[in-house]
């Protein structure tokens, strides 16, 4: 291999089977992977310097084959037909070979080097014996058994790819006569192509759309026309039969290189039957919902006084010395907010938001969210998404930004719309948890915090609802792959915890700095009351609250965790009563999704729809504030 | 006179009527099946008496409705042994014809069904006018309606939806594979395992797998 050459690869795989993983081990440059499929839904690019060349590496998101037509795959089919991309890392699942050997027989096809790694060995080599040699006899491409989660296998792929050991196969399967005579037919008509002609002549029959805009109008009519000839005199269309005779040939690879260990049910696959039972599985979803909010009531109280204490350990009156060392009413001021706003954001974000995270990545990796899917499929139904719906909206919990990227996973758009605005309304992300626990809970009292999470939920249902019955109705439905349980490695539970929560240390504390800084400025110059005062009629009128709350509620659209910051230090020592902080807290949880969001679901479902819904979010959230406001002074 | 012997002259009545309108010579049916015409007379009277066929002596002769049904049997037997030694054995096609010839009278129905979902869903002509064609969807249960527990291959795919059934074939659901149900969520969705994996699918998708016929359906 040339040195200093560039080479380009991407990891293709099925969803779950782990490239996310095996991506972080190759390049180093940690993504979050989680035991669900539909994880990876933007791809991440990586560069590793090996052996004088430059590789670069693209996760791509997971697809089970290359002519479905949904926007997953053409993503990774364009990544495929791309002329920059030299090879493919095919992923392939060890424990579950055949659907993997499927996509990889698609991909060989199109006549594109490819290399195939065998993932998940570490855990195959307990239950069955592979004939690795025959296999990449058989496939006419080097297979490289590897593990994403031990590091085996990974430096002979390194190399391989590196070496150019990607090879072009000419491996096809059997397909019927009726096929080849038909392939044959759309082959002939074909005019020089990028692709392997045979490989996108089997592709056009299949009706793949984004095939399909590689040839002529012409003779897309002309393939059309052949498929549905097929269609009459076969009473089945072509794509039938060409993924049966693809299984076909999969199939026999297997049974020709994989003699599998008989083996007894493990504990995991008696749990998992307990889990996806509904009598016994709703049970459980109940038992970890209490589990969960008695973690977040509980032991994030509990650390949040260990970290005040730990704070006034080590940081102690610094601030408040230093301002008084400065000076003057101005510095003194600024100091003492900060003070008070650091201690208040960091008593949220490191018992909540940190805890938080924990608990969602042990969730995600122990392969229990999926069977939660199915357990509310029916539910989900009613409010126009099928269960897939409820992961998206579980990792709104986290931050709603990944949330509305994970709503890609949904086919239709009238799905996504409808998710996002769930999203947004009534799915409080960790900050906001956060603030709802941490602020509210602590202040007013922990059912108070209850109560909004209550309301939260009703107006998720309500929002729910009323989309499904307005807009024009699509059918929808859940098919997914439910992974093994596995018992989550710590290691990826606090590497996903800290991706998530580091951007608070970098961003969210200069930004409060900037902030407290500008608030008394403007304190000093007497300029916060002009601001203030036009919208006092919502703050003070509407929401019981102080006016200056407005500042407050304004910075939170920049990040969630700084409106209570912020609001410290315009308080000033000062603090809301019980009801205001309740107030505060079901306000905050439901307007206005932060810029962040916006931006996404901007990018996502469109810049209308999506303002639509952020004002409705505003308008539900006064309403809402209002109504706790009035309600609370009657008793 | 044999069973057999029978059955010939009422798929040969069968194929004569079908396209004349219903009724046919004795002499016709002399000449067609190359014997004589006397013992067309003696057998035509034999198969009036069991009520399989009407004859009226200067007019002809066509099936009763049992007779028709009968026939129609044996005719399905006869195509199902000839297309599978086609299709799946490579026989020659007349060779096949006269095999089948031979083997239609004593092939069990339950046989027949079994042949006939080696050959697949694939319809020809024939099946067209066939009354009763193999691999009916009516007939077959789906993952929708067999029970928990069930383990049975997967005979065709067919749905309103065209991206269901692309779906469906991308997660691996592709005519004879083995898929089990595991367990299945009041009316939503039904947990499967198909080859090594484990999917829930909801009750739609699963309307569009049918399984052979074999398989037990709901009760
Ligand atoms: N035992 C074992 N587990 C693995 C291995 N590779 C990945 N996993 C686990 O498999 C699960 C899925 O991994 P991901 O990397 O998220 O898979 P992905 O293919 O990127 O998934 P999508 O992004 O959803 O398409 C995670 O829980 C991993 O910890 C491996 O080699 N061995």
């Amino acid at each position: 291999m040339p040195s200093g050459r560039d080479i380009q690869v991407a990891l293709i795989g099925q969803p779950n089977v782990g490239k996310s993983s095996l991506f972080t081990r190759l390049t180093g440059v940690g993504v979050i992977s989680s035991n669900y499929p539909g994880t990876t839904v933007e791809f991440e690019e990586a560069t590793v310097l090996r052996g004088g060349g430059r590789l670069h590496v693209h996760d791509l998101p997971g697809t089970y084959s290359l002519s479905t037509n949904s926007a997953d795959e053409d993503v990774v089919i364009d990544m495929l037909l791309d002329s920059e991309n030299d090879a493919v890392v095919l992923v392939a699942d060890a424990m579950n070979l055949e659907s993997g050997l499927a996509l990889c027989i698609e991909v060989m096809e199109l006549g594109i080097p490819v290399v195939v790694a065998l993932n998940r060995i570490d855990v195959a080599v307990r239950h069955r014996q592979m004939d690795i040699d025959g296999l990449s006899r058989e496939l006419g491409v080097p297979v490289i058994p590897v593990s994403a989660k031990t590091g085996q296998g990974i430096e002979e792929l390194l190399d391989c790819l590196v070496e150019g050991g990607p090879r072009v196969s000419g491996y096809r399967p059997d397909y019927d006569d009726h096929i080849i005579e038909y392939a044959g037919m759309v082959e002939g008509m074909l005019r020089d192509t990028r692709v392997d002609p045979s490989g996108l002549s089997i592709k056009l029959l299949e009706g793949a759309g984004r095939f399909a805009e590689l040839i002529t109008p012409e003779e897309r009519e002309r393939v059309e026309a052949l498929r549905e000839e097929f269609l009459r005199i076969h009473g089945d269309s072509i794509d039938i039969h060409i993924a049966k005779d693809r299984f076909a040939a999969a199939s026999g690879i297997v049974d020709r290189c994989v003699t599998k260990t008989a083996r007894k049910r493990t504990r995991a696959e008696v749990i998992s039957d307990y889990t996806i039972t509904p009598s016994t599985g709703i049970p459980i979803l109940a038992l970890v919902i209490l589990g969960i909010l008695a973690v977040i009531i509980y032991g994030g109280s509990w650390i949040s006084g260990l970290v005040e204490e730990a704070y006034g350990l080590i940081v102690g009156d610094i601030l408040l010395d230093f301002g008084e060392s400065l000076g003057g009413d101005f510095w003194p001021a600024v100091m003492s907010g900060l003070n008070e706003s650091f201690i208040g954001i960091l008593t949220l974000v490191i018992p909540y938001i940190m805890v938080f995270y924990i608990i969602l990545g042990i969730l995600e990796d122990t392969g229990y969210l999926p069977r939660v899917v199915v357990l509310l499929d029916s539910l989900m139904h009613r409010f126009g998404l099928h269960g897939g719906g409820f992961i998206p909206l579980i990792v709104g919990l986290g931050c709603n930004v990944p949330a509305v990227l994970a709503t890609r996973s949904l086919s239709s758009r009238r799905e996504r719309l409808i998710a996002c605005c769930m999203i947004v309304l009534a799915v409080p992300c960790s900050a906001q948890i956060a603030i709802i626990f941490g602020a509210t809970g602590a202040e007013a009292g922990i059912q108070y915090a209850l109560l909004i999470m209550g309301v939260l939920l009703v107006i998720g249902m309500a929002a729910g609802l009323l989309l499904n019955r307005k807009l024009p109705s699509e059918p929808s439905s859940l098919a997914m792959e439910i992974p093994d349980l596995t018992v989550p490695q710590a290691k990826n539970v606090l590497f996903k915890m800290w991706s998530r929560t580091k951007d608070f240390f970098s961003i969210a504390v200069p930004l409060l700095i900037v902030g407290g800084v500008v608030i008394e400025l403007l304190i000093a110059y007497n300029l916060l009351d002009p601001i203030v005062q036009p919208l006092s009629f919502i703050t003070e009128g509407l929401l019981g609250l102080p006016a200056v709350a407005i500042v407050a509620l304004l910075m939170g659209i920049i990040r969630k965790e700084m409106a209570y910051a912020i609001l410290l230090v315009l308080l000033g020592g000062a603090t809301l009563t019980p009801d205001q902080f309740v107030v505060f807290g079901a306000v905050m949880a439901i307007y206005m999704p932060c810029l962040a969001t916006l931006a996404v679901m901007g990018r996502e479902i469109g810049w209308k729809d999506t303002a639509v819904v952020a004002l409705s979010s505003i308008v539900v959230a006064i309403l809402v504030g209002t109504a706790f406001n009035y309600g609370l002074r009657l008793f | 006179m044999t069973t057999g012997n029978r059955e010939d002259y009422l798929i040969n009545i069968l194929r004569l009527t079908d396209s004349k309108g219903g009724v046919v010579r004795t002499s016709e049916l002399a000449a067609f099946m190359d014997v004589a015409p006397a013992s067309v007379t003696e057998m035509v009277r034999a198969l009036s008496e069991a009520g399989l066929v009407d004859y009226q002596k200067y007019k002809g002769v066509s099936l009763t409705d049992a007779g028709r049904e009968y026939a129609m049997n044996i005719r399905r037997k006869h195509h199902i042994v000839e297309r599978f030694l086609t299709d799946v054995l490579d026989v020659d096609h007349d060779e096949a014809h006269e095999e089948a010839c031979r083997i239609e009278h004593s092939m069990s129905d339950n046989t027949a069904n079994k042949f006939c979902r080696i050959i697949g869903t694939r319809q020809d002509h024939d099946c067209a006018t066939c009354g009763d064609p193999c691999n009916r969807d009516e007939d077959c249960p789906t993952l929708e309606t067999v029970e928990p527990g069930t383990k049975a291959r997967i005979s065709h795919l067919r749905g309103d939806s065209a991206s269901n059934v692309k779906k469906l074939l991308s997660m691996g659901f592709v005519p004879g594979r083995e898929v089990s149900v595991v367990s299945r969520i009041g009316n939503g969705p039904c947990v499967l395992s198909l080859g090594e994996s484990t999917i829930a699918i909801d009750s739609e998708l699963a309307s569009a797998v049918y399984l052979d016929c074999d398989a037990g359906t709901a009760q």
